[in-house]
Order: structure tokens, then sequence, then C-alpha cells
């Protein structure tokens, strides 16, 4: 106990050095703070972006449909269905869609789709479908109308207010026809979106495929990237095995590995810094070592046993450590919570090729717990460390030249 | 002399100045080398996609980028093919006719873009036929092979001699079935496309979609290396040799992947900037004890005449060699290993599955360019400039005649 | 000819709240060729004095001027320069560059005042060879005695053609044989080349060589001898 005192007494004999310790230690915590949020802050974004384009976070299908894609392996949600998906708290949308490949024809022109029967509220809540029309108007509840990908429309020589041709394969091999109006025109940032595929309304869409009341999948979303593995395990015990649950890793494995490969790399990043830190913090301890040569030895030299030294050095490292990580900690939070909510523009060149995506051209943060808390108990431990060295120095200490020096 | 004094000055106190250049060395070590590693990353995501995507430079008739309609196909392709080969720089021209169309198996259908190639010159171009995991790539004599990719052929339950039905709308309008069977199957890192192309001889495709035999919808070239001088130049003269065609660079091509090189670039910097505010404190306490040690020779100094400005710059001086010299051999050991490296190669397979999907070779080969080393330079010295102002503050503000008053 | 000339000169300090006047209405002239000593107990406002001689600090109150040049106009950058180009400076210690050699210490000065290569080399050449080390012109102060150090000093101080040399203690840390050398050195260059020396001592030796004694207390002149 003793020990603690002196050692406590000791730091604040000399303020000003104590202050430069605490500070190195400070620093450590607050810059891989910041780069932890950073990190993890971007990766979430990426993650969100990917996956609220289309898929969502978590999809229920049909048990074959993920690997057949076809029309026949679709369900109807009944109550139980939605009642498990609304048992997991962490689910925060819903959005249910009935969809398979179709021939779009005007006039001479005919060409292959997607056709999507979506539910135009829950979907624009999730991928906000109708940022993208272009011209005409977006579907509403139980339009019969379609909304067609641009260079579908220029394809087919159509716009706003022309009549489609639709045929496909239905449900069970039933044939499926209609006539239906382009009700509106997307363009997507992307020049293979344009492409790709005409919106209708899920009613509708049953209608036409023999379908009625069936979905290909309902996609959901999750309050939070970090909930999803929860939230889909939840799910999948709710509804048992009848119907396939699927995460958007296993849907998009590509951008999983995309993700992957950046995780190693930040790992590596932050070891570094870890690295760099620690000797800053090693040079404070080195230097204030060097200063007080002189008094350890003398209190040596007068009759104190090295052992007692070493210990109120341990102590005072001990205290630096604590300080600095609280400290640390304590200054960090305001400064990431101001990040998260304000988070920082991209330069000019990179922000133009962004929203050419649709993404938000911006550096996003994050302040889940273990972005605080992993760094200070990493930096607490190699200060810890550290304090090796001032017990190695003591050990190997003559006092009489440390008392000349 | 003040750069004299200035130099030898760092050199007093050897223990304490060789323990922050050692930090500052480490510390910009690793960030050149990280950043030459994640570049050879990135390089080869991007050589990687240019051999099996998008080649170095397309060509498409004016509207087609915009609207992928076969429609607007390229006339006398193959004599503007000749052409492009002729120009420097260029290894290999391919020509392709792409049409949209939906495969159909007896189990299932889905909806496919075909590609129709001469497979001697695509094969220069691209490297899909080292991929193969079933079949050939257009050997032999076989009557209208198709090769398809891996997850369609599971996607539709077929198998090599598999028969498939591709319909699609052939150039005069009139919906048009081809029978193919499956000649081969391939499978790239990316399963997206291994899904939507399926490849066919362009002869098969001429007889079946009612194009001109010297027709097509674009042409992919590849140049000898992946220079980006040469890029410019070879396009812009493409550019100007060919003023009624779309001709697009990789980057306009596959803007994605654009974006991940300059993100990483990004990326690196940030990295370094916490690298040198991590440093950046250890130098200013470095040189703040400097500075206080000598409160009397500065004094000494500033009575016989050193004016303030001059002990400002002795004192700037001094944290920029010593910021500098473990700057400079930061930078170099960070050249020399990534050198290294570049040789040997860094092997990653540790982690394999995860770089592999993505078209990742698992030996990385750090990339250190000169443009990195420059620019970490500047960064250290401003770091130095910066780290200097407090202390060299400091120091103009004695007072000589405080500093040397006598002690009795 | 008049080197310096103070009217009453008046310095007043601030101490922990306490206002003490060092230096209380001094007179006094310094002509050229003088080889004068300062002398006074601690708190007689000696250092005080020579700090305002050495025009390393201006006066609260009344004048003083170097060779007609009235230094209260200047400022604290003007000061400086004035320093460098009229003053030279012997100080107890710490009076060297470290990491310079003698010959280097001694062209630095010259080297602030802007003059040529060539010329400094050969001054500080001459410089050294008058103390007597022109053999140690490359040699680190660390390789030098305290006494070789403080002849180097002198040589520094004579490098920028000063008005006047002020010494502070210059033999406190020297042994007797390197002090009397010191001194011998000093009183040469004053005989043969006119240089003025004021001194601040309480060395014996010094006060004994000096040929005008200027006694301080309580921040005035109590007595100015001159002396044999």
């Amino acid at each position: 106990m003793l020990s603690f005192q002196l050692a406590w007494r000791s730091l604040w004999r000399n303020p000003k050095r104590t202050m430069i310790t605490v500070a190195a230690v400070f620093l450590a915590v607050l810059l891989s703070t910041f780069m932890s949020s950073l990190q993890e802050g971007t990766y979430v974004k990426m993650i969100d972006n990917m996956v609220k384009f289309y898929s969502g976070y978590i999809q229920v299908h049909h048990p074959d449909y993920w690997a057949s894609k076809s029309i026949n392996d679709t369900y109807i949600p009944e109550d139980s269905v939605f009642k498990s998906i609304g048992s997991v708290g962490e689910i925060i949308l819903a959005v249910p869609r009935l969809e398979s490949f179709t021939l779009i024809s005007s006039g001479e022109e005919t060409r292959g789709c997607a056709l999507i029967g979506i539910d135009p509220v829950l979907e624009d809540q999730l991928t906000g479908l109708s940022k993208w029309v272009e011209q005409g108007t977006y579907l509403v509840p139980g339009d019969k109308g379609v909304l067609l990908a641009v260079n579908l429309a220029k394809n087919l020589g159509v716009s706003t207010g022309d009549t489609l041709v639709l045929i496909s394969q239905g449900y069970h091999g039933e044939s499926a026809s209609a006539l239906m109006p382009v009700r509106g025109i997307l363009k997507f940032p992307s020049p293979q979106l344009n492409g790709f595929g005409a919106y209708i309304d899920i009613a509708g869409a049953g209608e036409f495929f023999g379908a009625a009341g069936r979905v290909t999948s309902v996609a959901l979303l999750v309050k939070d990237y970090h909930l999803v593995k929860t939230a889909s395990r939840k799910l999948q015990i709710a509804l048992g095995n009848n119907y396939s649950v699927k995460t958007w890793d296993e849907m998009q494995p590509e951008l999983v590995s995309m993700i992957e490969g950046d995780r190693a790399g930040a790992v590596i990043m932050k070891g570094v810094l870890y690295m760099v830190v620690g000797f800053g913090i090693l040079g404070t301890i080195i230097m204030m070592m060097a200063e007080r040569r002189k008094e350890m030895g003398i209190m040596v030299a007068v009759g104190m046993q090295k052992y007692r030294l070493q210990g109120i050095l341990f102590f005072e490292s001990l205290l630096i450590g604590m300080l600095g990580v609280l400290v640390g900690t304590v200054i960090s939070i305001p400064v990431i919570i101001m990040l998260v909510n304000n988070p920082v523009p991209l330069p000019e060149s990179m922000a133009e090729a962004y929203e050419s995506f649709g993404f938000e051209p911006m550096i996003f943060f994050s302040m889940i717990p273990r972005v605080f808390l992993n760094q200070a108990i990493t930096v607490f431990g190699m200060t810890l460390l550290i304090a090796v060295y001032p017990l190695w120095g003591i050990w190997k200490m003559d006092a009489i030249r440390a008392i000349r020096s | 002399m003040i750069i004299s004094i200035s130099w030898r000055n760092i050199w007093r106190n050897k223990v304490r100045s060789l323990v922050i250049i050692a930090a500052i060395t480490i510390g910009i070590f690793a960030g050149v080398f990280t950043w030459a590693f994640y570049r050879g990353m990135v390089n080869q995501r991007v050589q990687t996609a240019i051999a099996t995507e998008s080649s170095h430079i397309q060509i498409h008739a004016e509207k087609y980028r915009e609207n992928p309609d076969q429609k607007f196909f390229i006339k006398n392709i193959d004599s503007i093919a000749a052409i492009i080969l002729e120009t420097e720089g260029v290894k290999a021209v391919s020509g392709r006719i792409m049409v949209n169309a939906m495969i159909t198996s007896a189990e299932t259908g889905a909806g496919v873009k075909i590609n129709a190639i001469d497979p001697e010159m695509e094969k220069q171009v691209t490297n899909t036929h080292t991929k193969l995991t079933a079949g050939d790539y257009f050997a032999g004599d076989k009557k209208t092979p198709l090769l398809i990719g891996e997850k369609l052929a599971e996607k539709l339950s077929v198998k090599l001699r598999s028969r498939v039905v591709l319909t699609f709308q052939a150039m005069d309008g009139t919906l048009t079935t081809g029978l193919f069977r499956v000649g081969g199957i391939y499978k790239t890192a990316n399963s997206m496309i291994d899904e939507t192309n399926v490849f066919m001889k362009s002869s098969d495709a001429v007889k079946l979609i009612g194009i001109s035999p010297d027709a097509g919808h674009e042409l992919a070239v590849m140049l000898m290396d992946n220079d980006a001088e040469r890029l410019n130049l070879v396009t812009g003269r493409l550019k100007a040799a060919f003023p009624g065609l779309d001709v697009a660079a990789w980057r306009e091509i596959m803007p994605e992947v654009s974006i991940v090189e300059e993100s990483m670039d990004l990326m690196m910097y940030v990295f370094m900037g916490v690298i040198l505010a991590a440093l950046i404190f250890g130098i200013i306490n470095t040189m703040l004890m400097a500075v206080l040690e000598r409160v009397k020779e500065l004094g000494m100094l500033m009575a016989v005449g050193m004016n303030k400005s001059r002990v400002f710059r002795m004192i700037m001086l001094e944290t920029v060699f010593l910021t500098f010299t473990g700057g400079v051999f930061g930078v170099g050991a960070g050249y020399l290993i990534s050198l290294v490296f570049y040789h040997k190669g860094i092997d990653l397979s540790r982690w394999a599955d995860a770089y592999e999907k993505l078209g990742y070779d698992t030996i990385v080969y750090p990339v250190i360019e000169f443009d990195i080393a420059w620019q970490v330079a500047i960064m250290v010295l401003v770091t130095g400039v910066l780290a200097a102002v407090y202390p060299a503050m400091k120091a103009i503000r004695l007072k000589p005649a405080d500093s040397l008053r006598i002690d009795m | 000819m008049k080197v310096i000339e103070i009217r009453n000169l008046v310095k007043d300090y601030t101490d922990s709240a306490i206002q003490v006047r060092a230096v209380n209405q001094v007179d006094l002239i310094i002509e050229e060729g003088e080889f004068t000593a300062v002398v006074g107990p601690s708190g007689s406002g000696k250092t005080t004095l020579l700090n305002l001689l050495g025009g390393l600090d201006l006066p609260t109150g009344g004048e003083i001027f170097i060779n007609n040049i009235r230094l209260n106009d200047l400022t604290a950058t003007g000061l400086i320069d004035f320093r460098l180009y009229n003053i030279g400076f012997v100080f107890q210690a710490y009076n060297l560059i470290p990491v310079l050699t003698a010959g280097e210490n001694v062209e630095f000065i010259m080297e602030l005042q802007g003059k040529p290569r060539s010329e400094r080399r050969k001054r500080s050449h001459e410089l050294l060879e008058s103390v007597g080390l022109a053999d140690r012109i490359d040699s680190r102060p660390s390789k030098l005695s305290g006494g070789q150090q403080q002849r180097v000093a002198v040589a520094r101080a004579l490098a920028s053609r000063p008005r006047f040399i002020l010494a502070d203690e210059p033999t406190a840390n020297l042994d007797s044989v390197s002090a009397q050398n010191l001194l011998d050195i000093m009183e040469k260059l004053n005989h043969d080349e006119k240089i003025t020396f004021i001194f601040s001592t309480h060395d014996v030796r010094v006060v004994r060589k000096a040929r005008r004694v200027i006694t301080l207390e309580d921040g005035r002149v109590v007595s100015d001898v001159r002396q044999v």
C-alpha cells in the first residue's frame, strides 16, 4: 500500500513530466479509437449500401427457391410468417417480392427482363426506388402499370403511357400474358442496372403469374448490421423447416470476400499504429527514467531495496496507464459521437464517383462499444508491457554511477 | 553555419535522438510498406479485372454503352481490328457479337448475354480459356458448342454435352431459337459473370442472328503492358482514328474498380496521417527537452548577437533534420523491403478463401512507386516543420539576461 | 573618448509583488582603453548594472549611451543587433557552442555579421594566435581545459571588433595558473590594442590587475577608485 501512495505522490512531484507521459498514452487511445471507428464505420456503411440496394439484410424463401429461382418455388406468406418476422425485434422492415423472367414487347421489339412485383410503399422504404423515377410517376398500391428501366424503355421505343405486352411462364406452367401501361421510367446510376428489369405492383404480379398472394421472397431490413446473425437465427427457429432464411452474405458472397479482404488489411494497419504509439509511450518512459537516474540512485544508496523501488515505479506506470486510458476514452467519446453525427465529406473527385453509384459521398464512423473498449484494453496492456522497461532499468542500475550522472 | 550547428546539435544526446529517429523510421517504414502492399493488391485486382472482364480498351458503336442493344453494332469490324493491331502498343484485339437472350434447359431458364467470339483471337485478349473446369474452349469440330459459367450450369442443372436452347431477337426483329450443346464450363472469380455470360463461336452467331459477318458489337483491345502512359496514348490514337465510334479505356468501363483504387489511396493518406500524428508528439517532446536543457547556451547565443529569427531557424532546422533522418531511413527501408517482396511475393494462402473468391491471387506483390515515396517524404517534412513550432517558440521566448544571471 | 555614458540610470524589478530598485540613480562614464572592475556583494545591483551596460536589458529610468548611441531608443531586436556589432562578452561559463570547434566558435560571430569566409578564416586564426591557441583551432570545447575555453571566449569576443568587452566573472571557475594566464592575455590586449575591458568580479586577482575599481552597494556607486 505504501508503495502505491509513494507512486501517486511521486507522479505529482513533477506534474509536467507526468502529464507528458499520460499524454502519450492518451494520444495512443485517441488515435487508435479514431482509426477503429473509421474502419468499422466504413465497413458497416459499405455493407449497408450494398444491401439496401436490392437484397436487404435477410430474405425468406421457399426452401428450393434460391437454387432454382423458379416461379414454382414460391410461397404464400401467411400470417404465421409475418408473426414470426414480427417476433424478431431486430427486424424493422419486411418487403415482399414476386419476380420472374418475362418477355416484354411493344410493337416489333421484344426484350427479356426480370419482372419484379413489389409493394410500392414498403419497397421504397427499403431501396428508395422512387428516387430513381425519371419520367412518369412511381407505382401506387394496386397500380396496374409498369415501371421500366430506361434502356429497356428505349429499346422497346416506349415512354410513359404506352402499352406493353408481357409474356412469361407462370406458376405451375400456366402461361402468363397481359397488357400493361408504362407508368414511369427508372434511371439508375449504373448503366448495367438500366436494362435489367421492370417493376409492377405485387398484387398485379400475382394475377399475372397466376400466383396470387404468393411471393418469391420477403426481404428484411435489420436495425443494425451487427444484429443480422442473431436476427436470422431467431427467425429460422421461429419459421421452422418450411422456409429458408438467407442472410446477405450467403446471397452475395462476392461482397463478403471484398469486405474480408479489407478487414485483414485493417488489422495490419491497426497493428502498425499500435507499434508506433507504443514507441511513443516507450520514449517518454525512457526519458523519464533518464531524468530520474540521480534521484533513484540516491534512494537506493540511502537504503531503499531495489524491489521496493521497482514496485513504486510499476505502480507509477499503472497509474499513468489508467489515467491516460481514462482521459483518452473520455475525450474520444464526444469526438467520435460528433464524427458519427457529422460524417466527413469526401474530396471532389471521389464524391462524384460515389454519387454516381447512388452512395453517399462521405466518410462514416462507428460508435459501437467495441470501438472504444478494444483500444482502451490494448493500450492499457501495452503500457503495462512497457512498464517492464523501468523495472529492468532499476535492476541493472549501479547506484553510485547513477548519483554521479 | 546555422545548418552545420543544427545538424551537429542533434547528435549531442545520441540516445535520445536515436530513440526518436528509430520511432520515426519504424512508423514511416510501416506506412510505406503498407501502402505498397495495398497498391500491389489493388493493382492485381485491376489486372485481373482487365484480363478477365474489360481488357484495356473497349470500342463500341456510339450509343451502345449507354444502351446495350444489339442494334448498335460496329460495321467493318475486321478491318477496324486490323488497323488497331497495327497501332503501336497494342498486343491483341478481339471482336465480339453480343446479344441478350434467354437460355432454357430441361429444368429452367434464365436471362443471359451471348458473347459470340473468334476463339483464337479471344484467347489472346482474355484469360477465360484458362478457367475451364470441364470441357474445352471451342476445340474440335463439334456442332454449335456453348461455353457457360459454372454458376449458370448449376442453376440450369446442366453439365457437359447437355442440350440448351437459346431464345433471342434476331437483327430483323424475329424471335429466334437455337439449339446448343454445352461444350465447356468455366469458372472465374466473379460468379455474377459466370451466371450471366455464355460464349459461342461467332460463325454460329452470324448464322442465327442474321448479322453481317463483318459486324460486331464490341472490340476488346489488350495492350503490351499496363503502363498508364501507354494506355492514354493508345486510347487517344484510337479515338482519333475512329471518331464515329466510342473508344473507352477500362476506367470508364469499370468505374467500380477505379473507385477501389482511389479509395485505397485515400485510405493510405489517412493512415499515414494517423501515424505522423502519433509521431509528432514524440518529436515535440524530444525537441522540447533539447531546448530546455540548453537554456544557458541559448541565452549566451542571444547575448552575443544571434537574433530571434536565427534562433528560431536553428531549432526549426534541428527538428526538421531529426524528423527527416527518420523519414529517409523509413522510406528507404520501406522501398527496399517492398522491392524484395515484389520479387518474392507475400503468400496469403492462410486467408486464401476470401481473396480467391475475389480474384486476388493468394500471393501479393507489393508495388512501390516513386509517387508513394515523395508524397510520404513531403508529409514527413510538413510534420517536422509543424513539430518545430512549439519548441522553437519556447527557445526565442528566453531572455538572455535571465538565463545568464549569475547564481550567487 | 567616451565609450559608455550613463546618466541617472534606474532599474526596477518586481520580485514576488515587491518592487525592488536594483540600480538607483547611477552616473558613470567609461573611457576607451580602460581596464575596469565592478565589484560589490550580491544584492548590490552589480549584475543588473552589467546587464544594462551590456545592452542585455533596458533601464526603467535614465539614459545609457554606448558610443553616443542612446540604447533607450532601441527595440529588443535592435538591441541584439547592437550587441553583435558593439559589445564582446566573456561569461563565467557556457561561453562556447559545444558542437563547434574553437576556430568555428570564433568565426561564428563574424558569420552572424555576414563577413565573407576568407576574412573569417584569416581573422579567426589571428585571434586565436593572439590568445596563444592557434594550435587548438580545430578542437571542440570538450577537448579544451577551462582556461583554454575562456581564452577562446576572449578571442571570440574580439572577433566582432567591439567597443568594449564585458567579462562576467571570467575567472570564477579557473585554477590560479589558468586565471593568471587569462588575465595576462587580457592585460596585454588592453595594453597593445587599447581594447576596453569591463569586469564584474569577486576575484581578488582581477581587482588587483584592474586600473579602476567601481564599488556598488544597494544600487549606488559608493566608491570609484583609480589605481595603478
